[in-house]
């Protein structure tokens, strides 16, 4: 009974959010560039083209809604051409350089506000928040570890609700991690709450579930304090006391900042773990150091990060069990059979029992926009950006 | 060995026992004064260390002060003085603050103790750090050691505290610097010499914890007894490690160690000073020695030579002369110099020497008149047997011619005959003195000596076993391979003839006759011995003098004639007897008779033409 009252509660306010509004209107104006940075470098437009590291992939999403209508991809698109079924079509191209996008007269939703968009690509989130405070872009994406600060410094920042998530994934077949033991100490010990208000300066969310309660509304239903003193007892129950290897992104300074937490965590735990860094495919090997790939770096779990595709719980649940089956071996974990709060419940909670994944926090977008965007609108999951809705402020009328 | 030579060796002992002596002295000398000098260099060192020790204590601390008296610091504690403060937006502070400080470490403390951010490990925030909050006055506690946990493990640090305090809160700054290899690389050290810091961050030792200004130290094995004795007792302490065979490849370690807050063993700093140059410049110094000493020794050489030279040159020239003496050159002088020992024994010598010749002179003359003595004594023997019948035959010539002058004829006609017949004596007594006084000189040939013995042998084989006479046993014992000599073979002959007529003579009731020959090198030895009557002492003595005999009817030449036939050929003779035994004479021939054989010959023709 009281699993009910909490799944309609979810379920209001999950409707509640999904119907909030963004702020006043104002009459939108045609014209001008809007100025675009990005991390991720973009070498290829070609839809058929694969990328070669995931934030390429995330960014050709992006550029390909733009050219070929959200949720869709032409193929006769490719090579820059200049016909299209999106709201822009690419003006001038610079594998992994830049792009500048014009608008698309003829697109089927009406011609994009803007007259154009240049996008600079592999620019970090230092020159893009520098950027941002000396007004040369308009729009980028600012991690949300740094959201606190740069709201510190006066910067227009747009916050989306929480839809990415970062989880520790036990490897499957690593030796010590098969000790289901051991992943519960490791579990236990981890202080999600230091990583959220501290790493993150209070930008996302403890996760105990793998859906956030907005999707869901059974995420409060799963633990997220931590149980440090239970977590202390367990290793003196194992033999052997096993030492781990916890793997991060090597480009990613949050998963850095999180996996030395979860190793300093373990420590006071009485558990050996080390961090290590898994660089990035084609990363060019330090000099007189071996060739790291992710294949060659031994860990024995792993942090990553699940963007959610959809606001639908089932639809995000079934696809996060897809992309951490192979890596977790949960891949013959129960799905959802209907989007019912209960069955998405049941198998969420069947996952967790697993001992495999353990959520860590969820992460919202965050943007930086100048104050000469108008009308943005962050986008909800599995979305890309509504840049054709933006509109850009006169310089004189500012 | 010479006397010069003893000399000259007793002179080089004593050379190179002095040098021995004054190179160990040096060399001695000149290692302490090296060890002292390393020791006064280490000790300058450990003090300099200690300053710059102290002097980077001084400046931790004052980075950490300005860190806490710095604006953002002091916004900070006031930030976190308040109720439910929100020290999040603080964890990233840390790092920043400590490299625009030049700290390795940098904690920010709160009153509880927590870490609100921490540079060295940013992932500890929230976690307690409870030493700090101890009651420990920091202000005057100034810069301590101590051992930190970071992210790569355990490190060891020059630590420093400062509090800010706003009301009754206290907000800690904890700073320090990393003693690692860049602390090392930072001190300024002379050339040759090196820092390392042992990390006594586990229980054992560990030669992964030794580093030096580069990283880990090689060969950290090498240290483990000095560290282990530093573990156990820690003190100042000194060590030679020798790397390689060369000493010159050594260092002097000098251990100090490093302590922390409750006098615990952090780290041994190992201040290393290379042996190189100074055993090479001790190298030099000895080498230098070596080379004086070589020269001085080869100079003390040739002194030593000069100096036994010129003390023994006397002394060889009396040598000399004493040779001269002993070859029968009674006129040998030597010069004197000096009055010295040497002058003295030199002046002696020639006295002597004048004393020998005229004592020979006086004797000569003595034997001169004795051996004319005895000619004239055997003369007047000799000529009176036949005189006398030669005058009573006169005499009855005269007593017939004047009694009986009918048989006058008769008794001259026999009286003539038997004038004749002793003249006739007289010339044959005159011709074997004559004979003697005429020994010719020797033609040298190849002589076996074995054929003269038996040819002399031989011609006596009928006399040996004569009738009415007693038997003598000739015995042989010749050496088949007797070299061939260069000798007179007539005057050989003739020598043991009378040598076996000798002997024939001394055994008158028969007796054995022994000739034995045997050869030493190219010498050839004769023995001729007999089982006769011997001679007495007396009789040895003379036995070889002219005119000397023991029989009735001899004329005492012919032993005489062996001695000048053996001296012609350069050759021996001696004799010795035991009377009632028997005689026997040693003659040594030589392979070749030397030039100077020839002079007794000369001699003696001198002699004649004298007589």
């Amino acid at each position: 009974m009281k699993l009910r009252l909490c799944l309609l509660l979810a379920a209001i306010s999950a409707v509640l959010a999904g119907t909030a509004t963004s702020g006043p209107a104002r009459r939108p104006r045609y014209g001008g560039t809007l100025r675009v940075e990005i991390g991720a470098t973009v070498n290829s437009l070609d839809p058929s083209a694969g990328a070669a590291t995931p934030q390429e992939a995330e960014a050709k999403e992006q550029l390909d809604a733009l050219l070929y209508g959200r949720g869709q991809g032409g193929a006769d698109a490719a090579n820059g051409g200049t016909a299209g079924n999106g709201p822009f079509r690419v003006a001038s191209w610079e594998a992994g350089k830049r792009a500048v996008f014009a608008a698309n007269e003829d697109y089927r939703e009406g011609r994009p506000f803007v007259d154009s968009i240049e996008i600079e690509m592999g620019r970090t989130a230092h020159e893009r928040a520098l950027d941002l405070e000396l007004n040369k872009t308009d729009f980028a994406e600012i991690p949300a570890e740094q959201a606190r600060q740069a709201a510190d410094r006066g910067m227009r920042l747009s916050t989306s609700r929480p839809n990415e998530l970062l989880a520790l994934v036990f490897l499957k077949a690593r030796g010590a991690a098969d000790d289901a033991r051991v992943r519960e100490a490791i579990a236990r010990c981890i202080d999600r709450a230091a990583i959220v208000n501290f790493i993150l300066q209070k930008e996302g969310e403890p996760a105990g579930g793998l859906l956030p309660q907005w999707s869901s509304g059974t995420a409060f239903l799963f633990a997220t304090a931590t149980d440090a003193s239970g977590a202390k007892e367990m290793p003196q129950q194992i033999a052997g006391s096993p030492k781990l290897v916890l793997g991060y992104d090597s480009a990613d300074t949050l998963e850095q900042s999180v996996a030395e937490r979860i190793v300093v965590n373990a420590k006071e735990a009485g558990i050996a773990l080390m961090s290590r860094a898994i660089p990035a495919p084609g990363t060019p090997p330090v000099h007189g150091t071996e060739v790291l790939t992710p294949r060659t770096v031994h860990v024995d779990a792993q942090l990553v990060r699940l963007r959610m595709p959809s606001p639908v719980a089932r639809v995000s649940l079934t696809a996060f069990v897809r992309t951490l089956g192979p890596l977790a071996g949960i891949a013959d974990s129960p799905l959802p059979q209907s989007a019912s709060p209960e069955d998405v419940y049941y198998s969420e909670r069947s996952i967790m029992n697993s001992g495999l994944v353990v959520p860590l926090v969820w992460l919202p977008q965050v943007y930086g926009l100048s104050a000469r965007v108008r009308d943005w609108t962050p986008p909800v999951a599995g979305e890309s950006w509504p840049l054709a809705d933006v509109w850009l402020e006169p310089e004189d009328t500012r | 060995m010479t006397f010069r030579s003893k000399l000259f060796v007793n002179f080089m002992l004593a050379l190179l026992v002095s040098v021995g002596l004054v190179a160990g002295g040096v060399a001695v000398v000149t290692r302490r004064a090296f060890d002292e000098l390393n020791r006064q260099h280490s000790d300058a060192l450990v003090a300099q260390f200690q300053r710059e020790f102290g002097r980077r204590g001084q400046e931790v601390l004052h980075r950490v002060q300005g860190i806490a008296d710095g604006e953002s610091t002091v916004r900070m504690a006031i930030d976190l003085s308040r109720p439910n403060a929100d020290v999040s937006v603080y964890v990233n502070d840390g790092r920043g603050v400590a490299q625009s400080h030049q700290l390795d470490f940098l904690d920010f403390v709160a009153n509880d103790g927590s870490i609100i951010s921490s540079a060295e490990w940013p992932a500890r925030f929230g976690y307690k750090m409870d030493w700090v909050t101890q009651k420990e006055d920091w202000a005057t506690r100034g810069s301590f050691l101590m051992k930190l946990d970071t992210q790569d493990g355990p490190a060891l640090a020059l630590m420093a505290v400062a509090a800010v305090r706003v009301g009754d809160k206290n907000l800690f700054v904890v700073g320090g610097e990393r003693m690692g290899k860049e602390f090392l690389a930072s001190l300024v050290l002379p050339s040759e010499m090196r820092a390392l810091l042992y990390l006594n961050l586990d229980p054992t030792f560990q030669p992964g914890n030794l580093i030096d200004a580069a990283g880990p130290a090689n060969e950290a094995e090498r240290f483990a007894p000095l560290i282990e004795r530093e573990r156990q007792q820690p003190g100042e302490e000194t060590a030679k490690i020798t790397w390689t065979i060369d000493a010159a490849s050594a260092e002097i370690f000098h251990a100090i160690p490093l302590a922390g807050r409750q006098n615990e063993l952090l780290g041994v700093l190992l201040i290393g000073n290379s042996q190189h140059t100074v055993v090479t410049l001790e190298r030099h110094i000895l080498w230098l020695a070596f080379g004086v000493a070589a020269i001085g020794v080869f100079l003390g050489l040739l002194v030593s030579w000069w100096g036994a030279a010129r003390v023994t040159r006397p002394v060889q020239k009396l040598a000399a002369g004493a040779r001269e003496v002993a070859e029968g050159n009674w006129n040998a002088r030597v010069a004197v110099r000096g009055g010295d020992e040497i002058g003295q024994l030199a002046a002696s010598f020639n006295q002597m020497t004048q004393e020998l010749v005229e004592q020979r002179e006086r004797l000569i003359q003595a034997e001169r008149v004795a051996a004319w003595r005895e000619v004239a004594r055997r003369l007047a023997h000799e000529l009176k047997n036949p005189l006398f019948p030669l005058q009573t035959t006169v005499e009855n010539l005269q007593r017939a011619k004047e009694q009986n002058p009918g048989q006058f004829e008769e008794v001259f006609r026999e009286s003539t005959g038997i004038l004749l017949t002793e003249i006739e004596n007289l010339k044959a007594i005159v011709g074997r003195f004559s004979d003697f006084a005429k020994m010719p000189q020797p033609e040298f040939g190849p002589v076996n000596v074995n054929d003269i013995v038996r040819s002399g042998v031989k011609l006596f084989e009928a006399q040996f076993s004569a009738v009415g006479r007693p038997p003598i046993t000739p015995e042989l014992h010749l050496e088949e391979n007797l070299p061939i000599i260069q000798a007179d073979a007539a005057l050989l002959h003739r020598a043991i003839e009378n040598l076996i007529l000798n002997a024939m003579d001394a055994m008158p009731a028969g007796g054995v006759l022994m000739l034995r020959t045997t050869h030493d090198g190219g010498n050839v030895h004769l023995e001729v011995s007999d089982t006769g009557t011997g001679l007495t002492p007396e009789e040895t003595e003379r036995v070889f003098t002219p005119y000397y005999t023991t029989k009735q009817h001899g004329t005492g030449l012919g032993l005489a004639i062996v001695q000048a036939v053996i001296a012609d050929h350069g050759g021996r003779i001696s004799v010795e007897s035991e009377s009632g035994v028997g005689t026997a004479f040693h003659i040594d021939l030589p392979a070749k008779p030397a030039h100077r054989a020839e002079a007794p010959a000369m001699e003696r023709e001198e002699e004649q033409k004298e007589a």
